[in-house]
């Protein structure tokens, strides 16, 4: 694939692609208590540490899965791995680069040239075709529109919907959406590919298909991927459980690529 | 959109037709012309002595035809019940004005009148709109009694010699049509010949300006009008029709921008976690904006492509069931303005609402829009 990505996958590199630092993020329930609100005794309202003291490192070509229960974590130590959240406390690098560091322009930036992200629900926009949909980061890329529609052929011809190019997203089963939103996620040439629930909206059997393609089509980039579900994490390298927010065990599980 | 607007414009043209239906070119009026409050909504007749006076203005240069046109209100009766309707009777005299016939003929002359005698004989002839027929259920051949009290209704018959639709365009309401002598004999208004308006047609070639003002000079104390300020006269005084009309008007535009806003909100909305997983993704503001300003471009285009292209279908359905159930024809009455405007507010309130929506929705952290 040709990479108008500013980053590529560096398999060779020992170096990590993501480190996090005790990595903490609290959020606040409710609002903080105004003047009236101090006066009158209110109270500052409760912290929930939805992640605590996470440290962590994902070298390249990694897949790592983070495992645990609904409320564990998962999707928040994702958003904090992409850049789509600022830790509370410690630090977040892309090789290297403290994301802290960046403007939330260039933390767009970034994600746009070394992120790919797919999502549970696959949020393709219903009035572009297929192509039109995985082309769409291309466009911000500045690539022309030959070469956008070309690349996006492409990797929906791998991904198998050769045929399927110039259907909309109403068009196609759950499973096809959501190669589509896998397609859109790698057209870029990502490093790191985020997946946060990718089966989660498809039955057994067609998600096991889709995580194949997936680990397929990904070839040997680096894939951090969020689930509950054990079937959808057996594609990983290594498993991190979460609960309440901290990392309870490291899983090596046997390499299965 | 269209629709609304439509019978808001219908309202306001039917009278403009009616005027220009008469064909008269100058209208003569003795103070104002208002609805009365009886009946079914005659005119109030204050022009007198309207033979005299129409007969001296015929004379008048550069004034081809001068008739009175009297409009009054009439109890109605067909000879198997005894209940009696009121009409609006319109007068026409000899060689009034065109009555387009639909059926049967029409007025032949106002023998009755007898250069102010009235001795002459009455014809008994009367011509009715297709809504008086429908209501009375009576057709051409049959009898009705007429007059200007129950008891003048009681004591003389008319025969239906014709239908009309002339009057009824004109006034909006149901008419039934009779030589003018006999409709003042009916009213018990000979002595006086009030008329609601001399009508006048000018002499080919001539300036109906100039004969307007010539007129004007030699009776100030009346008013002279063109069609279109007779019209505006009218409607001047008839503040509820106009803020009805008016009101239609802004109600379908400003539906019409409710309805688009709303709309595009709503898609946008249906949206806003794909534009959420779109921003995330790294896609920036302004292709964010852009693409939702797409979407409202094309859905504005659509939608009011496919608004026009219904209304022509949808106006003669509703012209149609209008004139069923009140008998008004063309109340919805389509303009291209309408149909521009129809498309305009689609296409740029579509955009800008997009716009907006797309605007608020890249401010929004993309993690706000996923909880």
């Amino acid at each position: 694939m040709a990479g108008a990505a500013t980053a590529s996958v560096d398999s060779d590199s020992s170096s990590p692609i993501v480190t996090a630092r005790d990595v903490t993020k609290v959020y606040k329930r409710g609002s903080e208590p105004g003047l009236i609100g101090r006066i009158v005794g209110r109270s500052e309202p409760p912290a929930v540490h939805a992640v605590d003291s996470v440290s962590l490192e994902i070298a390249p070509g990694e897949i790592v899965g983070l495992a645990g229960s609904s409320g564990s974590g998962k999707s928040t130590l994702l958003h904090l791995l992409s850049g789509l959240e600022q830790p509370t406390a410690g630090t977040v690098s892309f090789r290297e680069t403290d994301l802290a560091a960046l403007s939330a322009r260039e933390r767009t930036r970034h994600r746009l040239e070394n992120i790919g992200i797919v999502f549970q629900r696959f949020h393709l926009l219903d009035s572009l075709s297929a192509r039109a949909n995985v082309a769409l980061p291309l466009v911000e890329l500045g690539v022309p529109k030959r070469e956008r529609r070309k690349r996006a052929t492409e990797l929906l011809e791998r991904i198998g919907l050769g045929d399927r190019i110039t259907h909309r997203p109403g068009e196609l089963s759950g499973g096809e959406q959501q190669r589509v939103a896998i397609a859109r996620a790698l057209i870029t040439d990502p490093a790191l590919v985020i997946a946060d629930e990718p089966t989660g909206e498809l039955d057994t059997a067609t998600g096991q298909k889709i995580l194949e393609e997936f680990k397929q089509v990904a070839e040997n980039r680096t894939i951090v991927l969020a689930s509950h579900d054990q079937e959808t994490l057996e594609i990983c390298d290594r498993v991190i459980r979460l609960r309440d927010g901290a990392i309870t065990t490291r899983q090596t599980q046997e390499v299965n690529r | 959109m269209t629709l609304l607007a439509s019978a808001g414009i219908g309202v306001l043209e039917t009278g403009q037709q009616g005027f220009d239906a008469a064909d008269r070119d100058l209208w003569v009026t003795s103070g104002e012309t208002r609805i009365t409050s009886a009946g079914g909504g005659g005119f109030e007749n204050t022009l007198y002595n309207s033979r005299n006076l129409s007969a001296e203005m015929n004379a008048h240069e550069g004034v081809r035809h001068a008739f009175p046109l009297a409009f009054d209100t009439v109890y109605v009766s067909t000879n198997r019940s005894a209940e009696f309707h009121t009409f609006v009777a319109t007068g026409v005299p000899q060689g009034g004005p065109v009555v387009q016939m639909t059926e049967g003929k029409g007025i032949q002359g106002d023998p009755h009148y007898a250069n102010g005698t009235y001795e002459g004989e009455m014809t008994r002839e009367v011509v009715i709109d297709k809504e008086t027929a429908e209501t009375l259920n009576v057709s051409i051949g049959e009898t009705v009694n007429i007059g200007g009290s129950l008891a003048a209704a009681r004591e003389n018959q008319f025969t239906i010699v014709g239908i009309s639709p002339t009057f009824e365009r004109m006034l909006g309401t149901p008419t039934v049509t009779m030589p003018l002598s006999e409709l003042h004999q009916v009213t018990g208004t000979t002595q006086t010949e009030p008329a609601t308006f001399i009508t006048i047609t000018v002499e080919d070639g001539a300036s109906v300006s100039t004969v307007q003002q010539d007129l004007e000079q030699s009776y100030p104390e009346y008013e002279i009008r063109t069609n279109q300020e007779q019209l505006s006269a009218v409607l001047q005084e008839q503040v509820l029709l106009l803020a009805a009309a008016g009101a239609l008007v802004l109600l379908a535009i400003g539906s019409g921008i409710a309805l688009t806003i709303s709309l595009l909100s709503l898609v946008i909305h249906q949206q806003r976690q794909t534009f959420a997983a779109l921003t995330a993704q790294g896609i920036s503001r302004s292709l964010l904006v852009s693409t939702v300003i797409g979407q409202g471009l094309i859905i504005g285009f659509v939608g009011g492509g496919i608004g026009i292209l219904l209304t022509l279908p949808a106006v003669s359905v509703f012209n149609r069931l209008a004139e069923a159930v009140v008998g008004f024809e063309g109340l919805l009455q389509t303009a291209p303005w309408i149909y521009g405007s129809g498309l305009g507010i689609a296409v740029i309130v579509g955009t800008i609402a997009a716009a907006t929506a797309g605007w608020r929705i890249s401010r929004t952290p993309p993690l706000e829009l996923f909880n």
